[in-house]
């Protein structure tokens, strides 16, 4: 009784994320006389704007049932063509353009190993995360691309209105994924594929384009959360964000994305994107030592994600 | 009169296995053909040709009266042809009017969902054909079995084909839901619609079919009108124990 009340709903997901956020919250305001502050608030949301862009792409993908392992060598990548272009005295905005142009190539590449030669996407993910960040090393000899301080700069450290530009952009690809997600017909076809990609074919979806669609943007995203490391760094490094795609996915599946897809909203990933930084910034707060963080972020994965499959009844069997 | 749909000569093979040979079929307007026989026989692969999943290696298709290929889904969809899969090809995660209009959802401006509208027509299309759901926006997951064949069902018709091929459509249900199911195809057929119906279940077959095709080894065994036929000889062409027969005035010339 109480199990087909919960399985069906989605928004309980949502619940429980808020409550966990909340909680969070409130442990931290009293931890630490610093955390609650406007100060700390805009330092939490320039933290996570990075991750969280990544975290876009990778939940469209993950809905429609795949999974991109390669989003953080593709953001490397980006902000290394970047970088290069710009010393060469290429206009800037051209080296961003060629830059998100450059991760879209990534992207195709990706989706053509995918959905056309239809190898699971771990393994194929796996394999562009290494050669993505291999290319990076490559092209840079291994050595960072400095570009310093200039007008590129406002990306990943300007502030406008307040807010750091970075967050800024990061809430509005969002919000404009939310609107893609629930209102296009496109954004549902992705989780229709998610849910069975049989029946969609079956109806004459062009279920490959849309399965493309979604790591071509996926590493786009990631293009352009490298542009703003980039720009944060003022500098492009072979090595940026390495390892960050595992917390990218911790933070997705904490958002109620289910590995199998069809399941799971934006909105759901931003609350996990929220919490995972929520609880970084406490613990440095708190004064928790960095290798402890790990350990938590670890242990409140597997948590939110246990308490989650065991609610839809089901889990790994 | 004019079939809907004219079969001549299709072939179809899966490497060295020839899943069907030379099959010569006619269906007709309000006409309910069952398409019998053992497992392997082809049946599948024929109606997985004729909604344009596969596509035929030889023969052609004569659609009320004009030479048509069916080369993929949409085109299949496209000239009145609405398949109702054996495993319901619904999506568990999606609510009941998303998986009824699923392909074909009403759009405004071209890239947006028209949401409302698509809700309202579910709600009529269930009325209309009587089929009881407690919301079209509860995920298809929580349906029981019969409410899920009505969904399919429900897409089929949606689709507003003129041949409807429903591929084992009472094979996971009860009596009582069986027998919508039934009422559901008189209901069609009424319409003028021809239904191709794929079943194991024997009982009651010649009731609810007015023509029978029954497949072996890839080949079109037998073909009778049901009014002529026995169970027993059902069963004889379906086991080969009865030679092949294609009666003359079933309709096939």
């Amino acid at each position: 009784m109480i199990k087909s009340f919960f399985r069906k709903q989605d928004n309980w997901t949502i619940i429980g994320l808020l409550v966990t956020l909340f909680v969070m919250v409130v442990l931290f305001s009293v931890l630490s006389p610093y955390f609650l502050s406007t100060r700390n608030a805009l330092n939490i949301g320039q933290a996570i704007s990075i991750r969280g862009l990544m975290a876009i792409g990778l939940t469209i993908v993950m809905i429609s049932g795949g999974l991109d392992l390669s989003i953080a060598a593709a953001a490397a990548v980006s902000g290394m063509i970047a970088a290069s272009l710009i010393n060469a005295e290429v206009h800037g905005t051209t080296a961003g353009l060629a830059a998100l142009l450059g991760a879209a190539v990534l992207g195709s590449i990706n989706s053509f190993v995918i959905v056309k030669l239809r190898i699971n996407p771990i393994i194929a993910t796996l394999g562009t995360l290494l050669l993505f960040r291999g290319l990076a090393f490559v092209v840079s000899g291994g050595d960072n691309v400095v570009i310093g301080v200039n007008t590129w700069s406002i990306l990943g450290r300007g502030f406008y209105m307040g807010l750091p530009v970075s967050l800024i952009v990061y809430l509005v690809v969002l919000v404009l994924g939310m609107i893609f997600m629930r209102f296009t017909i496109l954004g549902n076809y992705v989780y229709a594929i998610g849910g069975n990609t049989v029946a969609c074919r079956n109806v004459g979806i062009h279920v490959d384009r849309v399965r493309s669609g979604t790591y071509i943007f996926s590493a786009m995203i990631a293009g352009l959360a490298g542009l703003a490391i980039m720009s944060q760094a003022g500098t492009a490094m072979p090595s940026a964000m390495n390892g960050a795609e595992l917390d990218i996915i911790a933070a997705v599946l904490l958002g109620g994305i289910a590995l199998t897809g069809g399941r799971g909203t934006l909105f759901g990933t931003f609350l996990g994107t929220l919490i995972i930084g929520v609880i970084n910034n406490g613990l440095i707060l708190t004064g928790v030592p960095v290798y402890w963080q790990m350990v938590v972020r670890g242990l409140i994965l597997i948590a939110a994600v246990a308490l989650d499959s065991f609610r839809r009844g089901g889990g790994y069997r | 009169m004019q079939p809907i749909i004219s079969m001549r000569n299709v072939s179809k093979a899966f490497g060295h296995v020839q899943a069907l040979v030379d099959i010569d079929l006619d269906i007709y307007h309000g006409e309910v053909l069952g398409l019998l026989g053992d497992n392997g026989a082809g049946k599948s692969t024929l109606i997985k040709i004729l909604s344009g999943v596969y596509s035929a290696d030889e023969g052609e298709f004569i659609y009320e009266g004009k030479p048509a290929k069916i080369e993929n889904p949409n085109g299949a969809q496209a000239l009145g042809i609405a398949t109702v899969y054996q495993d319901l090809s619904l999506v568990d995660t999606r609510p009941v009017a998303h998986n009824i209009f699923l392909g074909r959802e009403p759009r405004k401006w071209g890239l947006i969902l028209d949401r409302r509208r698509m809700e309202h027509d579910a709600k009529d299309l269930l009325e209309q054909l009587n089929i009881n759901l407690p919301s079209v926006t509860v995920d298809v997951e929580v349906l029981s079995g019969g409410q899920r064949q009505a969904v399919a069902v429900s897409r089929a018709i949606a689709q507003g084909g003129d041949l409807l091929l429903l591929d084992e459509p009472t094979a996971a249900l009860g009596v009582e839901q069986t027998e919508q199911v039934h009422q559901l195809m008189e209901d069609m057929k009424a319409r003028g619609t021809a239904i191709i119906l794929i079943t194991h279940d024997l009982s009651g077959i010649l009731d609810i079919t007015d023509k029978i095709a029954v497949l072996r080894q890839g080949r079109l065994w037998a073909y009778a009108k049901s009014s002529s036929t026995t169970q027993n000889q059902i069963i004889g062409w379906i086991t080969g124990a009865l030679p092949s027969q294609i009666q003359e005035e079933s309709g096939l010339t």
